[in-house]
């Protein structure tokens, strides 16, 4: 188990394992191994968290719910002590850790996505109250109707339905009071954090891993901006025949407060139960998902966290949850499409090297044949260098993770991945993961094929289709960045 | 004195944790010695508490007697661990449990205690571990440790609660075999009582030896060990000057800045603790109780 959660230590403990080693090659091997240690300890402290909570509330049988009351999150202080001093910063990185799988079983991996479970709701009361301090009323008054118990817990908050006073059926998701300024402070005292990554300064790389870290979750602990977010994916994906993205109540939004439709589906968890004719098909549209949104939205939502998905059958899926996105500028995408092409598309293996180079990949002169980087790189690229149906299975996810968790490598030492890509690396090794979850089958590459911009195939799938015809529809809205 | 050499100390966190666990009930028959409205049940469960452990430990040991007393007798050396692990089940017992599970405790440790007598190689001075002096000096350093570290670390005690917690915690002073009216009942009567003990107070090479080994324990786990240096580190800033100088340290100071990162280090510590087995549901009964108390 220990070591299962070594290796399931977030995709940022990978990247700050790979910076690591570029620095540090040669002395640095008892520094890295050191810093993958101090990793494990989050990922620790958050596993046995998730692991334990659900069997006192099991254990309760049908005063379960009485317990869950009255365990609520009651005052400002409740929330300190339960959030505070580091727990909810490692929580938040046990969070990330939970989707990359090195030979975790989905047991494991299911309860380590269930952290959140771990901490008991808010009461009542305490959750009204952010909701009167954000909108200026309480939630009886700004709903036509208010649902007091919440539906589900949600990232540094939890989700309660209601009913707008037009009619319509929302989710709203409510921030725990005071854990913004909390874990802002705990993250403006980096030195832990950077200790952890058992490094000393002065070093580039670990600043600029650390600084990532930082923003991205301080990017979280404001609402407006996944609202905002979700506002530019919903417009986005508007009309698409398998991509649901729910609206935001935008008037009904504020820093600690998001409200948005409220959709219904099946969960991840039931997914797995599907044929496997519905479970291809959901995965066909994660995958186009995650990838439309890359390539001509130049957005990127980095959180493919089981949660975070509704299905409806037919490949259909409403993605939820926006607080993650980064955007790119047309500089940084161009390296990675300069990459998938000449490796899979021209198979020029030294232009694909020298495209490594320039995206700050692959240290520039490394003594290492092309033929040796391309035989390591190419599990990342698998999917998409044949055109034949493949499954993604555990096993292949879990490769692809030991792959890029592989220090051994005479290629690890002198391959890094720069600030701008830290959150893309989160998110593939994440959606390899659930995939590989699904089992899913398709021909991958006559899908990206679809996708690359510099390939534009047509159609190669009915969901395909259905696509192409959308695009078709939305003039103008081809090749538009969302901003 | 023997020269025996200190066993590792894998396992401290598992082993302590476990005690805890052990020592609150599930289904109590009574509210115990202090109950769940008392300022015990915080300072118990205070995040500055394993620095506070560590901080009474430190002054305890500067007593030439009570350390004779832990050095020659106990097992400390040989299972360093499973001694501290049992000290950390016996606070919470005693916290904890209810009267019936407190006073089993505590007549445990009397008994242990009779046979503890000898004479200390150092000041020549006989010593019975059941001598109320000692007791005194011990159960006195753990309450004000209590005190300092949720000062600095966790949740500071207003002076009338800090003055309510010494009064408490008289219980726990009767308990391990304290006459009654013995121990102080204020925060000013603590503060003087310590001071009048210093005359006392010498370093052993016992003491010395036993609170190195207990700053930087070999054999911990390399990731608690990280850990375990800015606990450490927060011991020695809430030291008294005057014991620091006894154990060759220069005087701490402590920047807000090192004083936050030490809280951290302190919450990262609490969510390994939380994470063995048994230790968020016992802090859940000990949460459902202080609730109902507060609601009351």
């Amino acid at each position: 188990m220990r070591k299962a959660i070594a290796a399931a230590v977030a995709a940022a403990g990978a990247t700050a394992a790979l910076l690591l080693i570029r620095r540090r090659r040669g002395h640095g091997r008892l520094r890295l191994r050191r810093g993958i240690a101090a990793l494990r300890l989050a990922a620790r402290g958050g596993a046995r968290y998730a692991s334990n909570a659900p069997r006192l509330f099991a254990a309760a049988g049908e005063n379960r719910q009485q317990l869950r009351n009255d365990l609520a999150l009651q005052t400002a202080e409740d929330i300190a002590d339960t959030l505070g001093a580091m727990k909810g910063v490692l929580m938040k990185l046990g969070q990330m850790a939970s989707y990359v799988d090195d030979g975790l079983s989905p047991a494991v991996r299911r309860t380590l996505s269930r952290l959140q479970d771990s901490v008991p709701p808010m009461s009542p009361e305490l959750a009204a109250g952010v909701v009167t301090e954000e909108l200026g009323q309480p939630p009886d008054r700004v709903f036509a109707r208010w649902d007091p118990e919440p539906i589900a817990a949600a990232s540094i908050g939890q989700v309660h339905r209601a009913m707008t006073h037009d009619g319509r059926a929302v989710a709203v998701k409510v921030q725990y009071p005071g854990i913004a300024e909390s874990m802002a402070a705990d993250l403006d005292n980096v030195s832990l954090l950077r200790r952890m990554l058992k490094v000393t300064a002065p070093s580039q790389d670990v600043d600029a891993l650390v600084t990532e870290l930082r923003d991205r979750v301080l990017e979280e602990l404001d609402y407006r901006r996944e609202a905002e977010n979700q506002r530019l994916f919903a417009a986005y994906y508007a009309g698409h025949p398998t991509i649901g993205v729910p609206a935001i109540v935008g008037e009904l939004s504020a820093r600690r407060v998001v409200t948005s439709e409220l959709s219904t589906g099946a969960r991840f968890a039931e997914l797995a139960t599907w044929s496997q004719e519905e479970r291809d098909l959901a995965g066909e549209t994660i995958y186009r998902f995650v990838f439309r949104s890359l390539y001509e939205a130049h957005a990127f939502n980095g959180d493919p966290h089981p949660g975070n998905y509704l299905f409806h059958g037919e490949g259909r899926v409403t993605f939820l949850d926006y607080g993650l996105v980064k955007y790119f500028t047309d500089v940084e995408l161009e390296p990675l499409i300069h990459m998938v092409r000449d490796l899979c598309v021209a198979n020029d293996p030294e232009a694909f090297r020298r495209a490594m180079e320039e995206a700050g990949f692959l240290v520039r002169g490394a003594p290492l044949s092309t033929d040796l980087i391309v035989d390591h790189m190419a599990v990342f690229y698998q999917l998409v260098r044949e055109s034949r149906p493949l499954t993604i299975t555990p096993d292949y996810a879990s490769a692809v993770v030991r792959r890029f968790f592989d220090l051994r490598s005479p290629v690890a030492a002198y391959v890094a991945i720069p600030r701008s890509y830290v959150i893309l690396q989160r998110i593939n090794l994440g959606l390899f993961a659930l995939l590989g979850e699904l089992n899913a089958t398709a021909n991958w590459r006559a899908i990206a094929e679809e996708i690359w911009p510099f390939v534009q195939a047509p159609a190669s799938t009915p969901i395909g289709e259905a696509e192409a015809a959308w695009r078709a529809e939305r003039a103008g809205a081809s090749g538009t960045a969302m901003r | 004195m023997t020269a025996e050499a200190y066993a590792a100390a894998e396992g401290l966190v598992e082993r302590s944790a476990a005690a805890y666990v052990a020592g609150v009930p599930e289904y109590p028959a009574d509210d115990g010695y202090y109950g769940p409205a008392s300022v015990t049940w915080r300072v118990a469960g205070d995040l500055g508490r394993s620095v506070a452990g560590l901080r009474a430990l430190m002054l305890q040991a500067l007593h030439p007697l009570a350390m004779a007393g832990v050095d020659q007798h106990s097992n400390w050396r040989s299972d360093p661990v499973g001694r501290l692990a049992a000290t950390s089940g016996y606070l919470a017992t005693i916290s904890f449990g209810d009267r019936a599970a407190a006073q089993r405790a505590a007549a445990r440790v009397r008994r242990v205690h009779e046979h503890i007598t000898g004479t200390d190689t150092i000041t020549g001075r006989p010593y019975a571990a059941s001598d109320p002096a000692l007791l005194l000096w011990v159960h006195a350093t753990l309450v004000e440790s209590g005190i300092v570290a949720a000062e600095s670390f966790g949740t500071p005690l207003s002076a009338e609660d800090g003055d309510r917690y010494v009064a408490e915690m008289t219980a726990a002073a009767e308990l391990v075999g304290i006459p009654p009216g013995l121990a102080p009942a204020s925060l000013a009567g603590l503060r003087d009582y310590l001071a009048s003990a210093r005359p006392e107070l010498r370093l052993t090479p016992a003491a010395a030896e036993s609170m190195a080994y207990l700053l930087d324990p070999p054999g911990l786990d390399e990731d608690v060990a990280e850990i375990w240096a800015d606990i450490r580190g927060g011991v020695l800033a809430v030291l008294p000057p005057w014991a620091l100088e006894m154990y060759g340290y220069p005087p701490q100071s402590l920047t807000q800045a090192r004083q936050t990162e030490i809280r951290q280090a302190l919450g990262v510590f609490d969510a390994v603790f939380l994470g063995e087995p048994g230790v968020l549901e016992a802090r859940q009964r000990i949460t459902l109780r202080m609730r109902a108390a507060r609601q009351a």
